[in-house]
């Protein structure tokens, strides 16, 4: 090695070191770990007694018996196709509709609304649930039932999240759907200002619509980050749970249409009562072979490759 | 940025109105909780006589009484003081580390760094509950049989298990910032003889105090707001598990639970008010929702 590239080997080593050990560590580690459990008898945490007691493919089985034969398991997995693809729909049309109403209004009201559309991202998880916790609350005090007790439509409180499965699958698609908007929200609010303003202008000068520009001119100039939305959501949707874990665990959504399988898989390894990590475990490989797929499938699609240009800094 | 005749202001009301509309229902549910942390009882019901001023939520919270009769009581301090730690903690590795790596991203060219960058992508869009089952059995294989240092060693974990997952977006966040710097700026530097290293720390950080301070607020955000992380592995308790246990207690006073979650919703307030072009900008990394 002469000179140079050894220089540039010890400050590669100081840069990268910290964030390649915490990959390793934090990733990598608990990922083949991950694997591994699913090979074992493991429940409850009782590591010394199971570590190392193998059962095969036993929990696999399990799972495809499961889905077979178990109603709240079938529920879970129904709940999980539902909830992704109609929290999706929501995530990117209406991140879209913001988008675009908040491109034709001032800016003033347009970066306010923005913000405020921000919060339920922000804000703490736990707050976040609280607050729809009252919303949707089951009784007279949930202030959903009492705004429309005072309008006259029902006279009864409706116990909104017990209602299987559509009152249930409508809170978690309402609850997760107002934190996935900003996202699209935001990425086409800057697709939208990259477009330029000639384009638009000039068909003003023409005397079009707000709506014939952004059916013309806007949305199909956002194509790519369409996609982006589309594939990016539809990862994370398959795979967050926190905003729904205290809503069913709080009960105020129904345990098995509340329940995704993300939030199933945490559940049986760190929920109440009896846990069952290696079942768990084989559920979250699965998981994660889904996941691992759309994500290449994501990248091919998007091209992000070709967005990686080689450091100029650099000789 | 935006120029008058790209929109028009007749039909502006229009929608303004129907944004106002449909943003009611989080308007609604944030200001009943607010609202109600200052009341007697709770008024989630909008009915609004039930709603009698009162700052007696709030003295109790500090003072630790979870119920307005009985001696239930916690250090609601000392709570708060560990979801700062975790959230502080959360922030200083975060930023460090992506300090670091942003830059020889952005400026270094060696064999292997598209595929670190395309690594670092997948990372992110990995499904985080595929990997906490084996991040807590390495938690319970390292875990130390002194007595003395488990709390601590809850903490430590808890932080870099959860600096962790914000570390892909935040290196991708970094990078950014340090594409926008002009390499100028450190050739001079280089050109002179110094090492990449002392280029990064005594040209390039002073630079982009802007991102840093970007990175650092989602990282504080994302440790103070978490709770499967603090509630799996974290001995003590923070204000999200405060909040999860007490919603179902028996002795609760609720509108005392409300101004909990009002002082766990402070920090978020703070940055709305005070680092919106951050929010705004930076939020379109990307983070999973």
């Amino acid at each position: 090695m002469n000179k140079i590239n050894r220089e540039k080997f010890t400050a590669l080593s100081f840069f990268l070191s910290p964030m390649i050990l915490m990959v390793v560590l934090f990733y990598l580690v608990p990922l083949v770990m991950t694997v591994y459990i699913s090979f074992t008898r493991m429940r409850n945490w009782n590591v010394e007694k199971y570590l190392t007691e193998f059962v095969g493919f036993y929990n696999y089985q399990r799972l495809l018996y499961m889905f077979q034969h178990d109603p709240t398991f079938k529920a879970v997995i129904l709940t999980t196709v539902v909830f992704v693809g109609i929290t999706l729909i929501i995530n990117v049309f209406g991140g879209l509709a913001l988008a675009l109403a908040t491109f034709f209004i001032s800016e003033k009201p347009a970066s306010s609304f923005r913000l405020l559309w921000l919060l339920p991202r922000m804000s703490p998880i736990a707050v976040y649930s609280l607050v729809w916790y009252y919303f949707f609350h089951g009784s007279e005090i949930g202030t959903l039932n009492s705004i429309l007790m005072k309008l006259g439509i029902i006279s009864q409180p409706i116990p909104w999240g017990q209602t299987v499965p559509w009152g249930a699958w409508s809170i978690i698609i309402f609850v997760n759907g107002l934190v996935g908007v900003s996202f699209g929200m935001i990425v086409f609010t800057s697709a939208l200002n990259q477009i330029p303003k000639e384009l638009i202008i000039a068909a003003r000068v023409d005397g079009a619509s707000a709506w014939e520009i952004s059916r013309k001119i806007l949305i199909p100039l956002t194509k790519w980050h369409f996609l982006y939305v589309l594939t990016w959501q539809f990862l994370s949707l398959l795979t967050t749970y926190p905003h729904i874990f205290l809503l069913v665990q709080w009960d105020l959504v129904n345990r098995d249409y509340g329940t995704t399988l993300a939030l199933y898989v945490f559940n049986t390894a760190f929920g109440r009562g009896e846990q069952d990590q290696g079942l768990a475990a084989a559920a979250a490989v699965i998981l994660s072979i889904i996941g691992v797929i759309g994500g290449f499938v994501t990248l091919k699609v998007l091209q992000f490759e070709k967005m990686m240009k080689r450091p100029r800094g650099d000789f | 940025m935006k120029d008058v005749e790209t929109r028009p202001s007749k039909y502006e009301w229009v929608i303004i109105l129907a944004i106002l509309f449909a943003s009611l229902p989080l308007i609604l549910g944030f200001s009943l909780l607010v609202l109600s942390s200052f009341s007697k009882e709770m008024v989630t019901n909008l009915d609004l006589s039930s709603f009698r001023f009162t700052l007696e939520n709030w003295i109790n919270v500090f003072q630790g009484k979870l119920a307005t009769t009985g001696g239930i009581r916690t250090n609601i301090l000392k709570v708060t003081f560990n979801t700062l730690v975790v959230a502080l903690g959360v922030a200083g590795v975060v930023t460090f580390i992506s300090a670091l790596s942003g830059y020889s991203l952005s400026r270094i060219d060696f064999r292997g760094r598209k595929h670190m960058m395309v690594l670092l992508l997948i990372l992110h869009a990995f499904p985080g509950v595929a990997l906490i089952v084996g991040v807590y059995l390495l938690y319970r294989l390292t875990f130390p049989q002194s007595p003395d240092i488990i709390r601590l060693y809850s903490f430590f974990y808890v932080i870099l298990a959860r600096a962790a997952l914000e570390i892909p977006m935040s290196v991708w966040l970094m990078k950014g910032f340090f594409d926008t710097i002009p390499w100028e700026f450190e050739w001079s530097g280089i050109i002179d003889g110094a090492s990449r290293i002392k280029v990064w720390w005594k040209i390039m950080l002073p630079l982009i105090k802007p991102g840093i301070l970007a990175v650092a607020l989602f990282a504080f955000l994302a440790g103070w707001q978490d709770i499967i992380y603090v509630r799996t592995f974290l001995i003590d308790q923070t204000l999200a598990t405060f909040i999860e246990a007490n919603i179902e207690a028996e002795y609760s006073h609720m509108p005392l639970i409300a101004a909990a979650g009002t002082l766990y919703l402070l920090p978020t307030i703070i940055f709305f008010l005070t680092a919106q072009q951050i929010l705004l900008q930076g939020y379109s990394g990307g983070i999973k929702g």
